[in-house]
């Protein structure tokens, strides 16, 4: 990465971090807020996204297993912290699961049943009622005061960045790539792709779940769809494709272009929205196409 | 408990009709088209808007719209096709997947917008016949005849004509066909289109049977994406057969469990076999 890349990075993160302890309320706080979430999802997205080359349509499954653990820890009687920390715990071990069982799948194959995990956990959180409170979601009291919240999700938006950076410079980075470029050649000089992939997958979804329980402890609501959000994904995976920078300044830029189209289109567009996110797509996809860019 | 087995028999067939244009686009052209689902729910939008000007029964329409539906194939080829044929395959599988999937987010909105939320329900009365004591409703059991008919139609077509045999030399061996003469876009073009002819189909035929949300495409795409990869990429028979397995496995779950627990345990089914299954391993 380039030092002007670096100073980029630099210069976003802390005007989101500045943002983050000066708007708080209002329709400011809240586009600031969505801003660090999105941040998170598509920095922590692009780790495997780009060192791997895959494209996950389930991103959001960590974020909403985050939100609904943290809110049941909650509503059992947990404070935050104690709370969050049981939410990365748990967590760590489905994600895990999630990991292993989807990581030696194909490229097509792992978009797949990336969303099919996706719709799975949508599901279960719909059908078990008397836990998370079905369809109609859970609502949780507030824990955290707003600009805490925000605080601390910038600073989660901080150490995921942190995390990329120091991923792509690693020898896993490295290993990485050369199981992007050929997974047989990797392994024939001794990588084990199949590590790679896991750590790789990992380090992607312990941010995504601590944002889904930042979310909830802001917003007080999750129900199933806005959990377990393709959206959110679609969000995630268009942050990191959409831009033409490479490495962490990739996702940052895209989260910017892409909230702030959201925000365009939730305003202006209203009941276009997937049409919207659909055009955005099929844009960045045709794109990566005529020029013949390998995505 | 025999009915639960016919109901399944019946909703198989549809799912199965959707499976087959799915395998026929990825065996062929490499292209995982999550706007499949969605095409068939433009079908059965198409066809429930013209129902109010011409009582057609659902296969008259099949056939009446088939050029429509070609057309169709053939606009999605140009977007989720063509642009993406100097990728490689693994690279080409994903930018058309994520092409149709901006292509299915598009159709949703619109059929929102133009149908409403109001699901689609195109059923016609039909009456019901007794068989060894069973009930069979005449309309489902003319439904299912037609679907295995379709799926019949579509592999002889596979077999017997030139156009069908191109499309196979294709699936095998794309250099090895083009210098054999066959004409590899337009190949792929009508392969494209025949693919969206038997969802189109689905759609009616889904619609007649249950209702359909104007947002459920993407859901009928997965079903059939996975009952395509259980049954096999590029062939018509595994499809069909997983199809009717989806469609048991469906209607007993939704019998023995409640009714919201069975997208649970479907798709739960389906990932796993997805993740055991070696097709989908390196």
């Amino acid at each position: 990465m380039k030092r002007w890349q670096i100073y980029f990075s630099i210069v976003i993160l802390c005007t989101l971090m500045i943002s983050a302890a000066m708007f708080n309320e209002g329709y400011a706080g809240i586009f600031v807020f969505s801003l660090i979430i999105n941040g998170i999802m598509a920095v922590s997205y692009d780790i495997p996204g780009r060192a791997l080359g895959i494209i996950s349509l389930g991103h959001a499954v960590y974020f909403g297993i985050g939100a609904y653990l943290f809110g049941l820890g909650i509503s059992k009687g947990l404070s935050f912290f104690p709370s969050l920390f049981l939410t990365v715990m748990i967590s760590f071990i489905l994600a895990m699961l999630v990991t292993l069982l989807l990581a030696g799948l194909n490229h097509g194959y792992y978009s797949l049943a990336t969303l099919g995990v996706l719709i799975i956990f949508q599901k279960i959180t719909e059908t078990l009622e008397g836990v998370t409170g079905g369809s109609s979601g859970l609502y949780i009291p507030e824990v955290l005061s707003k600009q805490d919240c925000s605080l601390l999700a910038a600073l989660l938006l901080l150490a995921t960045a942190a995390c990329h950076l120091y991923f792509s410079r690693s020898r896993w980075g490295l290993y990485a790539k050369e199981t992007k470029a050929s997974e047989a050649g990797a392994e024939a000089i001794g990588i084990p792709t199949r590590k790679v992939k896991t750590l790789c997958l990992m380090t992607a979804a312990i941010p995504a779940c601590m944002a889904g329980a930042l979310h909830l402890a802001r917003t007080s609501y999750v129900s199933p769809s806005s959990g377990f959000s393709l959206a959110l994904s679609i969000t995630a995976l268009l942050a990191s494709r959409i831009s033409p920078l490479k490495g962490l300044p990739g996702p940052l830029l895209g989260v910017l272009i892409i909230t702030a189209a959201e925000e365009v289109i939730w305003t202006k567009f209203e009941g276009f929205n997937h049409a919207w996110f659909g055009m955005i797509l099929l844009g960045a996809a045709l794109y990566q196409g005529l020029s013949s860019e390998k995505i | 408990m025999i009915q639960v087995l016919i109901s399944g028999l019946f909703l198989g067939g549809v799912y199965a009709l959707l499976a087959v244009g799915l395998s026929l686009a990825f065996g062929i052209m490499g292209v995982l088209n999550l706007a499949h689902g969605s095409l068939a729910v433009l079908a059965a939008i198409l066809y429930n808007k013209s129902l109010v000007f011409f009582p057609f029964t659902p296969w008259v329409f099949c056939i009446l719209a088939l050029p429509i539906f070609l057309a169709f194939g053939c606009l999605l080829h140009m977007v989720i096709v063509a642009p993406f044929r100097n990728l490689s395959l693994s690279d080409g599988v994903v930018a058309s997947l994520v092409a149709s999937l901006g292509i299915a987010l598009i159709l949703e909105d619109i059929f929102v917008w133009w149908q409403g939320w109001e699901p689609i329900s195109t059923y016609i009365p039909f009456p019901t016949f007794s068989l060894l004591n069973l009930k069979i409703p005449g309309l489902r059991a003319v439904l299912l005849g037609m679907a295995t008919l379709t799926i019949g139609l579509s592999a002889l077509f596979l077999k017997k004509t030139d156009l069908g045999r191109s499309m196979r030399a294709l699936a095998q061996d794309k250099d090895a066909a083009s210098l054999y003469g066959i004409h590899p876009g337009f190949t792929s073009m009508s392969a494209l289109g025949l693919a969206v002819i038997l969802a189109g189909i689905a759609g009616i035929f889904y619609s007649s049977l249950y209702p359909l949300g104007p947002r459920q495409g993407l859901d009928l795409t997965l079903k059939a994406l996975f009952i395509v990869v259980a049954g096999g990429m590029g062939n018509l028979r595994g499809p069909a057969v997983a199809g009717l397995a989806l469609g048991f496995i469906e209607s007993f779950a939704s019998f023995f469990f409640t009714y919201t627990s069975t997208d649970t345990i479907v798709y739960t089914l389906l990932v796993a076999y997805l993740v055991f299954k070696r097709s989908g391993r390196h």
